[in-house]
């Protein structure tokens, strides 16, 4: 019944990305895609609820096969709740865009390959879908955007998520190789360093792909340049196929992962939290910024996972799964509501041109649907009771807190530490939106353009507006999941299915009544205030004008945070006078934050690389009798080498 | 008495006491620095006046404004509600008595409040936010480290279960107790927002941080805001009293500690306030830092000396 309902979805959905073609058909194909989306995410929900899971294991020969599990069939309904809104966005924001019609192809397929790598159940099939889903966004941003620039960024994304993603290919390939997939303890006979190997190829090529620091560097730069729908779906979706391959991974998918595993994720997600929102604190940009936070996000997904794998070391399997349950249920929070603010972003950037934060404002009363949505997944990203943000970070710090408690020295030190990077983490998360939503949507519109912002079409509301729901709906009910979700580990833990999630050893986290409380009081206290009549005054400016060019930026609120991290973040600043003998006539001034990951990092690997290129071609001369010599070296070298027996 | 008797009871007090924290403070501080003062009631006179008048809504400014007070406040008596008293754990609570709820809830208070300051557009009250969001980044982290501290003798973050587990003297015999005693006199003071790290009293909008983003409301609104300021010294200093000071384990001697330790602390927030200048800006993140690290250490000293 499900597979059917699956094939079903799955051949809707490539109908729907065919029949684009045709300029009559694509009103038909869109809700041809619309409805494969839902059914796909239904049947996925449905073996995720407790349905028979379709189709069998992974398997090791190179046949294609494929097949849905509860886990995979929790990132199938992941993926429809982002990807229905998400076409639907498209659906209004492209209508007046001259190659709407590939786009929406490219759309559906892009959601097909991710239905694909997600389905897989073999190497080639993961391994195709996976180079295609990295592909079709990069198409989707060429076709929009045709300046240099974006040409040089597509570049390095593709270059970066390739040469990480061959992680992927030795570890699955190698895996396969020694039947790893159908006999978990394959593996361990072919020694410690198969075992660290493969673990540390799948963590690197998911890892890159996940956008995880160090290897995020093509994330902030790919995922603002492409169209808002597929930036929602990049940012949304993409990076959660990739910890799709991280939750196998700690599940002991490729076997047993390494024993350093753990740690390793707990480093890897503190630096990505942390590092990704102290970056989004500085930039300027709104796509620029939530790209980062996706970086954050996944740190925290991370966390979740080094949590889990370490509680299973020592045994503590209820904490265990509990762990991993924080890690799948913040991949589903994060999904929603961060495809909410790319949406939202590009509801806004289809309003009034430019994203620049000091050139937005005031558009809550302007659009007060999208502006309302997006104030929701705001406060949701920033990790605020009552919402959805919030259930999965107090999970997943719940988690921490009791690898601390419960552990020995070496697992609870670092969790310890982790937890503590987590509390900062959201406390930047926090000082970070307040921020976004302050510039976007509160106080007196910046430009021209803002002050003439009007509510986008029907169906990019309907979709930013159902993300919120989906938003507050999580947060009140992330029981039901939860409940399911502890169940999918090895040694499952029995909880209670309840709106909230009553952990033990915990207080519980009664969403219910906190939402309750929260919407009720502050209800009723908003009605006592208007009882009595308001006066409007004019601002307390020490009794000046107010004056627009006065108007605090985002530069001047995180000022005080930058003076204290500025032995971390290294800001430049320049100053400049244009002085005419002794009278100054003009100062400028400038400054930026560089991002110290592609300044100290990358750019010496590039400069090394392009050295050695230089080298290497040195050999390519031109000339007959070099490649004639070189080849003669090759072949005595091969014969010295057969000879001594090496060539086996 | 039922789960929701002791619910009504916890709020009744806590509603209704909190603002007599600030005010005994005040009147202490005064005596110290040899003024008459005002008497401890002072703050419940200042909510009667300040309720009876109407508000004043800067120009431009929207619902968040509107609404930020009302929810800071909802905020703050969801936390007084989760914060334990003295009775025994109440299961049938609406609220739990979660410790990271707590601090969510905390979080969300402050959020509303300084995303109101971009409301109003005004640069004193943004400054004032900024401040108040950049002390956040280094008090969470230090909350979270004290909790675990606290948290290792029940092996659970429910703050009635630890309320009860670290009663009783022996614990003050390892340094575990006393790091965390330490790292959360510098969370109260953080989030009392009392001197060094801010100055209640000040009139300089250039020196503000918790009153900043406060300065453009006016009647009920100020009156929600001041008593949700005096909620928060509430749900600090009762925690301080029940969790990270010496205190005893069953009911009455838990009100007891209450009754005592409540205004001892007050009186120790009024010398600091006397004795101790307000700290450069930059130096507060330090100060916290500082506190992070006696917790770490203290929670490495557990494991190498470990716990009775």
């Amino acid at each position: 019944m499900t597979a059917a309902l699956l094939l079903a979805g799955v051949v809707l959905l490539t109908v729907g990305s065919i029949a684009p073609m045709s300029t009559r058909l694509t009103a038909v194909a869109q809700a041809c895609q619309l409805a494969g989306i839902v059914v796909v995410g239904a049947s996925g929900a449905a073996v995720f609820a407790g349905a028979p899971a379709i189709g069998g294991p992974f398997r090791d020969a190179v046949a294609p096969a494929v097949g849905v599990d509860p886990v995979t069939g929790f990132f199938l309904l992941a993926l429809a709740v982002v990807a229905v809104p998400g076409v639907l966005f498209a659906v209004g924001s492209l209508a007046v865009d001259p190659s709407a019609r590939a786009l929406h192809s490219l759309t559906g397929l892009f959601v097909l390959a991710m239905v694909g790598v997600l389905l897989a159940r073999d190497v080639t099939v993961f391994l195709a879908c996976w180079e295609l889903m990295t592909l079709l966004p990069a198409t989707m941003i060429l076709l929009t955007r045709r300046d240099r620039s974006v040409r040089r960024t597509v570049f390095v994304y593709l270059a970066m998520t390739h040469l990480g993603g061959a992680g992927v290919w030795v570890a699955l390939l190698a895996t396969a190789s020694v039947h790893g997939f159908s006999d978990p303890t394959a593996l361990a006979h072919h020694g410690v360093l198969a075992v660290t190997g493969i673990s540390a190829a799948a963590a690197v090529g998911f890892g890159t792909k996940a956008g995880l620091m160090p290897l995020h560097s093509w994330l902030p730069r790919a995922h603002p340049v492409a169209p808002a729908h597929a930036s929602a779906l990049m940012s949304g979706m993409m990076i959660k196929v990739a910890v799709y391959g991280l939750v196998r991974l700690a599940m002991g998918w490729l076997g047993p992962p390494a024993s350093w595993l753990g740690w390793a994720l707990l480093v890897v997600g503190a630096l990505s939290a942390l590092g990704g929102v102290v970056y989004a604190l500085v930039q300027h940009e709104l796509k620029r910024l939530l790209a980062f936070h996706s970086i954050e996000n996944v740190g925290i997904i991370a966390l979740g996972l080094g949590a889990y794998l370490l509680l299973r070391t020592h045994g503590a399997s209820v904490w265990a799964s509990l762990a991993l349950a924080a890690a799948l249920l913040h991949t589903l929070n994060h999904a929603t509501f961060k495809a909410l603010l790319f949406l939202g972003a590009g509801a806004f950037g289809q309003q009034v041109g430019s994203l620049d934060l000091d050139r937005l404002g005031g558009l809550l009363r302007r659009m007060p649907w999208t502006g309302g949505s997006f104030l929701i997944g705001a406060m949701a990203i920033a990790g605020l009771p009552p919402l959805n943000g919030f259930a999965s970070e107090w999970l997943t710090m719940q988690a921490l807190v009791h690898t601390a408690i419960g552990t020995p020295a070496s697992a609870a030190l670092p969790a310890a530490l982790a937890a503590a990077a987590l509390a900062a983490t959201a406390a930047l998360a926090a000082l970070c939106f307040v921020k976004v939503v302050g510039l976007t949507l509160l106080g007196p519109p910046r430009r021209e353009a803002c002050a003439r912002a009007s509510e986008v079409a029907p169906s990019m509301r309907t979709a930013t507006v159902f993300l919120a729901a989906c938003c507050v709906g999580l947060g009140l009910a992330p029981g039901l999941l939860v409940s399911r979700l502890v169940t999918l580990t090895p040694h499952p833990a029995a909880l209670a299915t309840a709106g909230g999630i009553a952990a033990p050893g915990t207080g519980g986290l009664p969403t219910v009544g906190l939402l309750v409380t929260l919407v009720g009081l502050a209800a009723a206290l908003v009605w006592a205030r208007s009882r009595r009549v308001s006066a409007t005054a004019p601002v307390w400016i020490c009794g000046q004008p107010a004056d627009p060019a006065l108007a605090w930026t985002s530069a001047a609120f995180t000022k005080p945070l930058r003076l204290v991290l500025e032995p971390v973040l290294r800001p430049e600043r320049s100053l400049g006078f244009d002085s005419d003998r002794a009278i100054v006539r003009r100062i400028s001034y400038a400054s930026a934050v560089p991002h110290l990951f592609d300044t100290h990092l990358f750019e010496p690997v590039v400069r090394a690389a392009l050295a050695g290129a230089r080298i290497a071609r040195r050999l390519q001369s031109g000339s007959l009798r070099g490649y004639a010599l070189s080849l003669l070296v090759l072949v005595l070298t091969l014969l010295v080498f057969a000879r001594l027996g090496v060539l086996s | 008495m039922t789960g929701a008797g002791w619910l009504v009871l916890r709020l009744a007090v806590g509603v209704g006491l909190c603002p007599l924290l600030p005010g005994l403070t005040q009147t202490i501080k005064a005596r110290l620095q040899g003024r008459r003062g005002g008497s401890p009631l002072q703050p419940y006179r200042e909510l009667r006046r300040l309720w009876g008048k109407s508000g004043v809504d800067p120009d431009g400014s929207g619902p968040v404004y509107r609404a930020a007070p009302a929810v800071t406040a909802a905020a703050l008596v969801a936390a007084l509600a989760v914060v334990p008293l003295a009775g025994n754990r109440d299961s049938g609570s609406l609220l739990g008595h979660d410790a990271l709820v707590l601090v969510g809830l905390l979080a969300l208070a402050r959020f509303v409040v300084t995303l109101a300051a971009w409301d109003t557009g005004s640069g004193f009250a943004l400054m004032g936010a900024g401040r108040d969001l950049t002390f956040a980044v280094f008090v969470e982290p230090l909350l979270l480290l004290v909790l675990i501290l606290a948290a290792l003798p029940s092996g659970s973050t429910d703050l009635s279960l630890l309320a009860a587990r670290t009663a009783g003297s022996a614990r003050w015999t390892t340094p575990v107790a006393w790091c965390a005693a330490a790292g959360f006199l510098l969370v109260v003071l953080a989030e009392t927002g009392r001197q060094p790290i801010d100055n209640p009293d000040t009139h300089l909008e250039l020196t503000m941080v918790h009153e900043g983003p406060l300065l453009e409301y006016a009647g009920r609104d100020l009156a929600l805001l001041q008593w949700a300021a005096a909620a928060r010294h509430w749900v600090v200093l009762v925690l301080a009293v029940t969790v990270f000071l010496p205190h005893g384990g069953p009911t009455w001697s838990r009100a007891l500690s209450l009754v005592v330790g409540l205004p001892l602390l007050c009186a120790a927030l009024a010398l600091t306030e006397t004795w101790q200048a307000k700290m450069r800006i930059l130096r507060v993140p330090h100060l916290l830092l500082t506190g992070s690290l006696l917790a770490l250490a203290g929670f490495a000293s557990y494991f190498a000396i470990g716990a009775p």
